[in-house]
């Protein structure tokens, strides 16, 4: 039976990692929403868009837990399932005896820590550290800069292949710092579980921390019978999480990811999925304090959430200045950065390749978030595709007719650099790109030349202007709007319509 | 006959051979008997379609353009992610039947593409234009890289001495030139010549090198193309080359083509000024391109048809 269970869990967590992996592929999310509407049955992610939508997601996860232990991180979690992959591909070069798993006891206090220091910056308003460990933020960041880039890199080739119907694909953002991050994470990961199996999942990974407190309240969880037991440890060199203790005959709940090794295994069906709930006098389980330890960890998240709630209404400090322009959807940079875990959804969807991984442009606690670029595009007026696939709610979805009116910058006119006042010759490149017309041309010496003129209450810095301004400084430049507003609608001119049956020549 | 009137006749019949008095001459300029090729069309009052078909007939078919076997690029405007009623971009309709009509003549291959503004596979789907090109039998192109644009030099460019065009156009036998009549904010007008900015990779170096002498300067590019065929069944009169909504766009059911640029620029528009006004001066491509002898704004120098359906 557990074989089964087994298989079940291999083929769902294969599944989900594909689809995740898909979310940031540009070979399958353009125009759909598909792929990246899985990313929301995500825990940070959940946790985060609480109050944008997500409340179902977090309660079906926590319920899942609380059923079945911390089954999230071997069939939901992407970098779960990565971890296992690389350790099944790794074990084929390792000796018998290295491929051997050993318990190893819980290191609590760095758990705990860690748990902690990412936690604790959420209530005052930071996802920073979070989004630096947050194992689906983190496969993001690995799916977005080397799978998505290799796949780039593929694409090219096919482009050369076949140059009439595969395209050149372009403007791709490098970001060094995000680049190398993802790489750093993705060796670190690497080893860990190429010698340890699930060692990040319980050391660092503050998902399965608070998971873990959960589980040990689960409603099945894995026991050993000590009749049966004859102390193999067949089971203990096959647990990835190193948390079978036979001496004991425990095994240590918060640890294990269900992954049902153990029981696929042991040759006298010593271990067994039970049923615990109401079975207090089961030897080695201690349901009482199991039941507490979990009751107070649901009991800190709902108090979490409240605080959360609280502080949410009431954005601290706002921020006057900032260097950064926030994607369409992000309400304000304040919000995006007690919310966004830098997993890059939006990065890899964006179709004009605009958004980048910032570097310093929020501060270092914006670190890795999304910015705006228009060094090699512009936002399109007719796109909302990045508050489509946010899964954490720091982008908000918008719709079309929002996000015409989302000001997410304004336009600021350098007259002086403009190529009309310094050249005295005819341009108008912003003007033609504006969408509003919150640039419009009017007329400049007698030469018959126009030269811009913005009304700032209409621009929604989309940067149409800034990117496509010729100038060697730019004559127009959009300025954050460190809170996004409700730009003004564009004017409709209605012109009489002039009834014509000539040629005019 | 008398001798007398004989003689009287036969002078007279001279003197107007002598001095080539034609009957077409005397009374219009815009003759429909006159022999040799008509230089521009003008088309009212149709679809893009009919108005396509009745244009092309008079300037003496497709045939007269692209002959069998040849490549032939078809270049409209696709600059804008606006759908077509916005007219910011080609009609689709009429790039359909201009490229039906090249196949039909015997081309080989129908090319079609723009290098847009707005982000390109956008532009491509909602213009219309990517789907009824490849349902007419074209292949449409890619042009968002800089890896498809080949440097090619233009030395009686005054500021633009050389430019990357598109390798379609490069190597294609044939090209036809299918603007869309609008306004612009900086240069004006949008019509023939400035649909060029289309064909090359650095539109910037344009704006920040005298727009207006960059567009003529292209337009003094070896391979000019065959046919130029202006769509203003629909025109954007205001807040172009972009628009904002439909209110910017007239329907004004006309068709424009010719063999002279210039010509069928100049002649777009005074079509033009009937909506808003426009001083071919302030236009100032126009006239700087007739200088460097690309072509006339003289209309009444060139064989020139008017059909209203």
């Amino acid at each position: 039976m557990y074989k089964w269970f087994k298989r079940g869990r291999v083929l769902v967590s294969l599944a989900v990692a594909i689809l995740i992996t898909l979310a940031f592929l540009f070979f399958s999310n353009r125009d759909n929403f598909f792929f990246s509407s899985f990313l929301k049955v995500q825990f940070v992610p959940a946790l985060l868009g609480v109050f944008t939508g997500s409340v179902i997601i977090l309660a079906s996860l926590f319920i899942l837990v609380l059923l079945f232990g911390r089954i999230y991180c071997s069939t939901l979690c992407p970098l779960g399932t990565l971890q296992d992959t690389i350790w099944r591909v790794a074990s084929l070069f390792w000796s018998k005896r290295s491929r051997r798993f050993k318990f190893s006891t819980p290191k609590k206090i760095l758990r705990y820590s860690i748990l902690a220091i990412s936690a604790i910056p959420l209530l005052f308003g930071s996802s920073f550290v979070i989004s630096l460990l947050d194992p689906y933020s983190n496969y993001g960041k690995i799916s977005s800069e080397i799978i998505s880039r290799s796949e780039q890199f593929l694409h090219n080739i096919l482009s050369s292949v076949f140059p009439d119907s595969i395209f050149f694909r372009t403007y791709s953002q490098f970001i060094a710092i995000s680049f190398f991050f993802a790489l750093g994470f993705l060796i670190l990961v690497v080893i860990m579980s190429a010698f340890r199996g699930r060692l990040y999942c319980n050391t660092i990974c503050p998902v399965g921390t608070t998971l873990g407190f959960i589980s040990k309240f689960a409603a099945f969880r894995p026991v050993i019978n000590k009749e049966s037991c004859n102390k193999c440890q067949l089971c203990i060199s096959n647990c990835k999480s190193e948390c079978i203790d036979l001496e004991k005959g425990e095994i240590d709940v918060s640890r294990c990811v269900a992954c049902f090794n153990c029981m696929t295994v042991c040759k006298r069906e010593a271990v067994s999925y039970k049923f615990m709930w109401g079975k207090r006098d089961v030897d080695n389980v201690f349901p009482a304090k199991g039941r507490r330890e979990a009751l107070v960890t649901m009991g800190l998240l709902g108090s979490f959430i409240a605080v959360r709630a609280i502080s949410r209404k009431n954005p601290s400090a706002p921020l006057n200045t900032s260097d950064g322009i926030a994607p369409p959807g992000a309400l304000s940079i304040a919000n995006l950065k007690s919310n966004c875990t830098a997993c890059q959804a939006c990065v890899s969807a964006c179709p004009n390749g605009i958004i980048k991984p910032a570097t310093g442009e929020y501060g270092i606690n914006g670190l890795l978030m999304p910015v705006l670029s228009f060094e090699k595009h512009f936002c399109g007026y007719d796109c909302n595709v990045c508050s489509q696939v946010c899964p954490n709610g720091a982008l908000i979805p918008l719709t079309l007719e929002e996000k015409k009116l989302t000001q997410i910058g304004q336009v600021r006119f350098y007259e002086d650099k403009c190529i009309v006042v310094t050249d005295n010759t005819a341009c108008g490149a912003c003007d033609e790109h504006c969408p509003t017309k919150a640039i419009t041309m009017i007329p400049y010496g007698d030469k018959g030349l126009t030269i811009p003129i913005v009304d700032r209450d209409i621009c929604i810095g989309c940067g149409g202007c800034e990117y496509v301004c010729p100038a060697t400084e730019k004559a127009m430049l959009i300025e954050p709007t460190s809170v996004h507003m409700v730009a003004k609608k564009p004017i409709v001119e209605k012109q009489e319509k002039v009834v014509v049956d000539d040629f005019g020549f | 006959m008398e001798r007398r009137n004989f003689l009287k006749s036969a002078l007279l019949g001279g003197i107007a051979g002598a001095v080539q008095l034609k009957p077409g001459n005397i009374f219009a300029s815009e003759s429909k008997e006159a022999q040799g090729e008509t230089d521009l069309v003008a088309v009212m009052g149709g679809d893009p379609v009919t108005m396509y078909k009745r244009g092309i007939a008079s300037m003496g078919g497709i045939s007269r353009f692209v002959k069998k076997g040849n490549k032939v690029v078809v270049k409209p405007n696709i600059g804008w992610d606006k759908k077509p009623e916005f007219a910011a971009n080609t009609n689709p309709e009429l790039v359909a039947a201009i490229v039906k009509d090249c196949l039909s003549a015997g081309a080989t291959e129908v090319v079609v593409f723009d290098h847009t503004c707005d982000e390109w596979q956008a532009c491509y789907n909602n213009s219309g234009i990517e789907a009824a090109a490849k349902a007419a039998g074209a292949r449409v192109a890619f042009a968002h890289d800089e890896k498809y644009f080949k440097e090619v030099s233009l030395p009686k460019g005054l500021r633009l001495k050389s430019a990357k065009i598109h390798e379609s156009i490069i190597d294609c036998d044939v090209w036809i030139n299918v603007p869309v009549l609008k306004n612009h904010g900086g240069a004006k007008m949008t019509i023939s010549m400035k649909n060029f900015m289309g064909i090359v990779w650095d539109r910037r170096y344009w704006h920040a090198n005298d727009l207006q002498q960059c567009i003529a300067d292209c337009s003094t590019y070896s391979k000019m193309p065959v046919l130029n065929i202006v769509d203003a069944y629909r025109v954007m009169t205001q807040n172009g080359p972009k628009g904002k909504t439909t209110e910017d766009v007239v329907t004004a059911k006309a068709l424009f083509m010719s063999t002279d640029i210039v010509a069928v620029d100049t002649a777009a528009l005074r079509f033009f000024n009937q909506f808003k006004e426009m001083r071919i001066e302030d236009v100032s491509h126009i006239q700087k391109a007739e200088k460097a002898k690309i072509g006339t704004t003289n209309l009444d120098t060139i064989k020139v048809e008017r059909i209203k359906i």
